[in-house]
């Protein structure tokens, strides 16, 4: 089973570009969705967890159109929401067992196996009889990723999935995806680019509605391999570097800025060669797509 | 610094849109009550004008009660806005003192609060001046009648509520707790309303109200006109402590808000202990399971039960819902104790009482209803679950219809618990005989059908409004829309959503009639409810499209097959039905709304009034046989009139005017000589017949008719109850009368200007020949003999007037043929139910020898209650009269219970019905109370006396003959049988009746005398007056006067014209001292109004059994007009001074108790006892009427030794 989103476009009522003629291929696997806040990843993730109308375009996941045939669809989905609650006055095994039933689990001893099984697999079963109410921000993550996993989902989309997640949680929660995701399409959103770097077979850049880049994380790494450079350079000096060369990210590092630098070749022996990795794909991607803006503008 | 505070709360209040939405609402709900009739809140009618101060007073407390909503969105909301928006970590950080911080926001959120509710004065101003206004309906413009009851009313009602829901927002932090209070208030409110219902209790209720609406009517409640129209209510007695005591509370709730206020931000749980948060532990390695997902019917089956039980307990668990059950059924409790209070008596718990206390709940139902519709439709939105929620695989229905269902298992669970109360509180009032098939038929259909109504229309408007509280305000604004198209004149039950009338429950007749209109109604409400389902089904929110255009688009999606089927059936269900229920109520009967209705009596009025005072012929026989068909609500009827020419002049044409009902025809009437239709008025059934040969004096013929009523389907309203099933009891104003009736005509002033007729007079002149010549029961008959076969089912027996002379079954009918041996008025009924029957005899002295008097009462199997009471009074009532008066004349007496569609008794000629809602079921248990069904028998059969021995001209006063002589004679035989102070309870009643009711007069007061069909002259005042008359010059002497009175004037006799209170006040002077006759004067033809007070009482112990008490008194004497004006006349009166002592029970005793001459103003007395007293007065009895009779006796104390 494959995920072919075509032509999707989607305009908000206040004028926000969402998706913007979005073209992908989602195969079997992790599919990672990346980008800045805001570039639209969730509206793609509402739209093919069938909560959204897109203004044109299609979804087929296999044989099914994701647009008008929803019914099917939710059959064989799992989805985790970027935001969302929970009822507080209901304990975790009721509402996960409630959210059972809605999925379809009719017999009773599956899905109380099955209901145990998430608990325990999101480490949850200790807790199961607490109130959700009390559930720290990490814990009610780990409920979202329980109620996403029922009923073995053909189709599984989560949305930030490791907000609010330690790192040990984290991993765990890779582990666990990576487990799923070997027959099935997940897709994963994050702004975090080490969550696709470590997970994910195929992903896509998008900003701002728009898809920049598709690919295996690794050869999109090859791409620009030898073409990252680093500077150590003066805070005042920051705004020089960024008109005279493409910088595509900078961060401090022992009180003064690094910038990093996108460029074929060396642009002054100052520079030092650097091996490129997923974040410079990013960066290059983002900031390129913003410098064009600019440009515009000017 | 606080002044900061408060200056930012104003700047950030005044930019709110809010707040002028608050003051739009009130301004216009203002404005329209004041200008239009559109809007109605409980506004003046008749003489008290639209902007009277008290009737201003009224609405605006009303509306500061009922917009208290607005007052706790608004003050509620000062301080907990911070907690709610997470600011209060930054705010209470910032170096303000606690102080600084309450003072500004309370401060700040008050001054807006009475902007707001200024649009309540400026609302009516502005209506008052209104172009279009009546101006007779309006005094002239006064500011202070509208700043003084919002001073002393609005603005004590906002600050104490504003105080409580700003400290309750403050400390609980919540809005649900802010809700809370208004329950409470509400609650305390309701507890007033109930507990007025009582007499004694209107004092407490006048204090304890927190919104002053009970003070206001307490205060104002035997104001006249005149008073209503020009007095402010003044801020004294219970006003003043009223507002005190609110206010002061309102200031006690701030003080102690503002020392358990803290600027913590983390609030310690008042309820629950810390959970501990457990360390997590290391992912076990378990594999998950692989589960079977189903799809069929049967799942989508277990979702739905699953959705349907996980809301229901939701609404269940929540506070606010077991707050508002807990008040609910708290109220139905306390309103249980005063339930079918009948002159301070209980009736009898019967299944259909408490169902009617139950009815009561509705209001919190709905409450419930429109409130947690909206919280479910917002459910998952709320804790932003909607997303897991919409994307699972559940069909489109499901979540909805699981909510619809989880209500209705709630409402189905409280039904079950309203009944469990309902069955309590008979076992607790001793009542065993508990219906519980007619709780559950009343329950389960008629009040499960109005919650599965709205319930449905609220989810529709909630899913389509698609905003939880602008959808509230939908749904309040359907139900003034409702209310609205009503006053427009769309008052049909098919354009009025969920009015389905399943009727009065009846012991006798069930759920009777009611049963098939009830039924298609709800067919095609719920017809309609479905659409709307699907409908919101449809267009419900499922994922994070909001925009109606999308959800349009997605909209069409859901509708799959199967709903497409629902949606068809549903829409076949309701056009069907409609057309069914219209086929029925308009096409098969005649629908009229009360506009048209109006529109044709004012026709009737103009077309045929020329006719009304036409030399018309006298009905002097009817002989009638009437076959009754209980089952299908059906008569066929046919009868002879003998018609008399009693005039000096021929008489050529005869005017028959038959019943106006629509179930009524006539299918043949003709005369016993050669006569043609002339003019037939079909639309008023009204014919004119020209007799070929004139009728000359003295002369007689014979009219014949035939009519039918036949009971076609069922009709929108105005259901016949009087022939129905078991329990058909209808008079003789269903057969053709002659001439025209005055009593179709429009009575109110205001509907007539409406149809530009001028205001009718009540009655006749005293004086006026027209009015003389004929009785008050019409002017077509001075008399009749009478004769009439009835038949009916089997199983029921029927009665009319006169005896019976035969009784037999053919056909499978049963026959009875009654014969009255003399002349009687011409006025009947025809009675027919399955009776059961208790006989008892009597004899009563004549001058020669005796006479035997049959006694039965024809009641309802189980209703044997009082059977007793209403024997004793029967024989007690005919002993006393007949020797009192004179002999009775019949020799026969019949009480028959009717269905309680109808609470009253009346007399035909030896036939007295008697509803089933009084007499019947009372219950009379202590000693002090008022024996209804003893007093109601002995007034009807007093009738037969005063209206059927002797009956009066139909002129002013001619209720005083009927009625305040039945009244007094009812009166004298309980003074026999019962203790004076079941007197004075029942007098105390009386003398309510008459000062409320003149508080309420639309025309004018009149003397007793001159009264004009005014219940409250000829009931209330007619009993207090007669009996101070009595008291003053003795009861023998009354009697005497009344003897002579029948004797002179009775039907049997011939005379020129009939009787008038002119006569009757002859007889009673005539046993009057001449120095009692300006009491006849001030009791019957005069308004005289006491006001007496004793203002100290004081005793000093003389000896071992002698006492002395000293009073000082205060007695006026006022003489109102007819509009309440008062003016103090010199007060030269003998009034009884007594007091009081104990007896061994503890209960008041009178000691002493002898009339004074009252001269002066001031007075004292010194009066010796020889028993230890407790309380003195002057007029202790309330013999007089006195609007305030408390203030006549005080507890007397001991004088301070010298």
């Amino acid at each position: 089973m494959e995920l072919t989103i075509t032509n999707l476009s989607k305009t908000y009522s206040n004028g926000v570009k969402a998706l913007n003629d979005v073209n992908l291929t989602i195969p079997k696997g992790m599919f990672g969705l990346l980008g800045p806040n805001g570039a639209g990843k969730s509206s793609l993730m509402r739209t093919i967890a069938t909560l959204q109308e897109p203004d044109s375009g299609s979804i087929m996941l296999g044989d099914l159109n994701v647009l008008t045939e929803k019914d099917e669809v939710r059959k064989v989905l799992g989805y985790l929401p970027q935001e969302f609650g929970v009822y507080p006055k209901i304990d975790a095994e009721t509402l996960l067992d409630h959210l059972a039933v809605l999925k379809g689990i009719a017999n009773a001893k599956e899905r109380k196996e099955i209901v145990k099984a998430l608990l325990q697999k999101t480490n949850l079963y200790k807790f199961r009889t607490k109130n959700l109410g009390g559930f720290s921000g990490g814990m009610k993550q780990r409920f979202g990723i329980a109620q996403a996993l029922l009923a073995d989902p053909k189709l599984i989309i989560v949305d930030e999935p490791t907000a609010g997640l330690d790192p040990a949680e984290r991993n765990r929660f890779h582990n666990l995806l990576a487990e799923i995701g070997e027959n099935t399409v997940v897709i994963l959103s994050t702004h975090i680019v080490d969550d696709v770097k470590e997970l994910c077979t195929e992903m896509a850049i998008i900003n701002q509605g728009e898809v920049l880049l598709t690919g295996h994380p690794e050869k999109t790494i090859d791409a620009i391999k030898g073409q990252i450079w680093r500077k150590r350079i003066e805070k005042g000096e920051l705004d020089d570097y960024k008109k005279q060369y493409t910088v595509i990210s900078e961060k401090m590092f022992a009180g003064k800025p690094e910038i990093r630098v996108f460029s074929e070749t060396q642009p002054d022996p100052s520079f030092d060669a650097v091996e490129s990795n997923l974040e410079d794909v990013y960066f290059s991607q983002i900031n390129a797509a913003v410098k064009e803006e600019e440009a515009d503008v000017v | 610094m606080w002044f900061k505070i408060f200056k930012f709360e104003l700047t950030y209040r005044i930019n709110r849109p809010a707040t002028y939405i608050y003051f739009g609402i009130l301004f216009l709900m203002s404005f329209l009550a004041m200008s239009t009739d559109v809007v109605r809140i409980g506004g003046g009618a008749g003489l008290v004008k639209e902007n009277a101060p008290v009737t201003i007073a009224t609405m605006m407390g009303i509306l500061s009660a009922v917009f208290m909503m607005i007052s706790s969105a608004i003050m509620g909301v000062a301080v907990l806005r911070d907690f709610e928006h997470k600011m209060e970590s930054i705010i209470f950080t910032n170096p303000i003192k606690k102080f600084d911080y309450l003072a500004g926001r309370f401060l700040g959120s008050f001054v807006i609060l009475l902007f707001v509710f200024s649009g309540i004065w400026m609302g009516f101003m502005l209506g008052e001046v209104m172009p279009w206004r009546d101006a007779d309906k309006l005094l002239p413009f006064s500011a202070w009648n509208y700043f003084q009851p919002f001073l002393v009313f609005v603005v004590p009602n906002l600050f104490f509520t504003g105080a409580l829901f700003f400290i309750s927002g403050a400390l609980s932090r919540k809005m649900v707790f802010v809700y809370l209070q208004w329950i409470a208030l509400f609650i305390v409110y309701q507890v007033t309303l109930i507990i007025t219902g009582e007499l004694d209790n209107r004092s407490l209720a006048a204090i304890l109200d927190p919104f002053a609406l009970s003070t206001i009517n307490n205060t104002t409640q035997y104001w006249t006109v005149v008073e209503q129209n020009s007095n402010t209510i003044p801020m004294e007695g219970h006003v003043l402590i009223n507002r005190l005591i609110w206010i002061g509370l309102g200031v006690i709730t701030l003080i102690i808000g503002y020392f358990s206020f803290s600027f913590n931000v983390v609030k310690s749980s008042w309820f629950k202990p810390k959970q501990k948060i457990q360390k997590a532990e290391k992912f076990p390695d378990v594999d998950i399971p692989k589960v079977t997902q189903t799809f069929g019917l049967a799942v989508t089956l277990k979702q739905l039960w699953k959705n349907s039980w996980f809301y229901c307990k939701d609404i269940l668990n929540s506070v606010v819902f077991k707050a508002i059950t807990f008040f609910g059924i708290f109220i139905l409790v306390l309103n249980s104790f005063y339930m079918g209070r009948v002159f301070g008596m209980n009736t009898y718990p019967t299944t259909y009482q408490i169902l009617q206390l139950i009815s009561g709940f509705n209001l919190f139902f709905l409450i419930i209803l429109v409130s947690f519709s909206g919280e479910l439709i917002w459910k998952e939105r709320e804790v932003k679950i909607n997303l897991i929620y919409d994307a699972m695989p559940v069909k489109d229905f499901v979540n909805l219809l699981g909510k619809f269902f989880g209500m209705i298992m709630l409402f189905v669970f409280m039904l079950a618990v309203l009944m469990v109360t309902g069955v309590l509180i008979q076992v607790f009032k001793g009542y065993y005989d508990f219906d519980i098939a007619v709780y559950a038929k009343t329950l389960f259909s008629e009040t499960l059908f109005f919650l599965v109504l709205y319930t449905l229309l609220c989810f529709f408007i909630q899913v389509i409004v698609n905003n939880k509280f602008l959808g509230y305000a939908v749904i309040i604004l359907f139900f003034i829309a409702t209310g609205v198209l009503s006053t427009l004149g769309v008052e049909h039950s098919m354009f009025q959503f969920a009015e389905t009338d399943l009727g009065p429950y009846s012991d006798m007749n069930g759920y009777g009639h009611y049963v098939t209109s009830f039924s298609w109604l709800n067919i095609y409400w719920l017809g309609l409810a479905m659409i709307l389902f699907v409908l919101a089904t449809m267009f419900s929110v499922r994922g994070s499209e909001a925009l109606m255009k999308i959800r349009f688009k997605v909209g069409k999606l859901r509708l799959t097959k199967p709903m497409v089927t629902f949606l068809m059936m549903s829409v076949i269900v309701f056009v069907f039905s409609g057309g069914f229920v219209y086929y029925n109520t308009n096409v098969l009967n005649t629908y009229q709304n009360s506009d048209e209705s109006e529109a044709e009596q004012a026709e009737y009025e103009k077309t045929l009034k020329q006719y009304e005072f036409l030399n018309q012929p006298k009905i002097v026989d009817v002989n009638l046989r009437v076959d009754l068909y209980p089952k299908r609500r059906d008569y066929d009827a046919s009868g002879t009139y003998i018609l008399k020419n009693k005039s000096d002049e021929a008489i050529e044409q005869i005017h028959v005017q038959q019943s106006p009902g629509n179930e009524i025809t006539l299918d043949s009437l003709y005369f016993s000589v050669d006569a043609g239709i002339e003019e037939d008025f079909e639309k008023f059934k009204y014919t004119i017949y020209k007799l070929k040969e004139p009728l000359q004096p003295g002369a007689e013929i014979k009219m014949h008719f035939k009519t039918r009523f036949v009971t076609k389907g069922f009709v929108a309203s105005n259901q016949n109850n009087s022939v129905v099933y078991n329990g058909t009891f209808f008079n003789s104003s269903q057969f053709p009368s002659l001439g025209y009736n005055d009593g179709f005509e429009l009575f109110t002033d205001d509907d007539r200007k409406d149809h530009d007729l001028k205001p009718k007079e009540r009655s006749m002149e005293r004086d006026d020949p027209r009015g003389l010549a004929h009785d008050f029961f019409g002017d077509d008959s001075d008399g009749i003999q009478f004769e009439v076969t009835i038949s009916t089912d089997p199983e029921q027996i029927a009665v009319a007037p006169g005896y019976l002379q035969k009784e037999w079954e053919e056909n499978g009918r049963k026959y009875f043929h009654y014969k009255m041996d003399q002349k009687m008025a011409n006025f009947y009924s025809i009675i027919s139910a399955d009776y059961e029957v208790v006989r008892d005899k009597m004899s009563i002295p004549l001058d020669s020898g005796s006479k035997d008097i049959a006694l039965e009462i024809y009641y309802h199997k189980g209703h044997e209650y009082n059977l007793e009471r209403m024997m004793r009074s029967m024989k007690n009532s005919f002993t006393y009269f007949s020797k009192e008066f004179s002999p009775y004349q019949f020799t026969q007496m019949r009480i028959l219970e009717f269905p309680r569609y109808a609470s009253f008794a009346q007399s035909f000629a030896n036939t007295v019905p008697f509803s089933e809602g009084i007499g019947f079921v009372v219950e009379i248990k202590d000693e002090d109370d008022v024996d209804i069904a003893y007093y109601v028998t002995s007034h009807e059969l007093a009738h037969q006396w005063w209206g059927h021995q002797l009956i009066p001209a139909n002129v002013r006063g001619a209720a005083m003959l009927s009625e305040t002589l039945s009244q007094y004679s009812a009166l004298m035989v309980m003074k026999h049988e019962y203790s004076m102070e079941n007197m004075q309870e029942f007098l105390k009643e009386e003398m309510n009746r008459y000062l409320s009711g003149r508080a309420n007069e639309q025309k004018k007061e009149m003397p007793v005398t001159l009264v004009e069909s005014q219940n409250y002259i000829h009931y209330g005042k007619g009993a207090v007056n007669m009996f101070a008359l009595q008291d003053y010059i003795g009861e023998d002497s009354v009697n005497m006067a009344l003897k002579r009175f029948v004797r002179d004037w009775n039907i049997f006799v011939e005379k020129e014209r009939y009787p008038t209170t002119v006569d009757l006040m002859g007889y009673l002077r005539a046993v009057t001292p001449d120095s009692m006759q300006y009491l006849v004067t001030d009791l019957f033809d005069k308004i005289v109004l006491f006001e007496n007070k004793t203002e100290t009482a004081t005793y000093a112990t003389k000896s071992d059994n002698k006492w002395e008490v000293e009073l000082a008194i205060n007695s006026k004497k006022l003489e109102a007009d007819s509009l309440g004006v008062e003016t103090k006349v010199p007060n030269n009166y003998w009034i009884d001074i007594g007091v009081y002592g104990e007896d061994e029970d503890g209960k008041d005793k009178l000691l002493y108790l002898q009339k004074h001459l009252i001269d002066k103003e001031d007075m004292t007395f010194k009066i010796e006892v020889d028993e230890k007293p407790t309380k003195a007065g002057i007029d202790p009895i309330n013999k007089l009427i006195d609007r305030n009779p408390d203030d006549n006796i005080k507890k007397v104390t001991e004088q301070e030794s010298s």
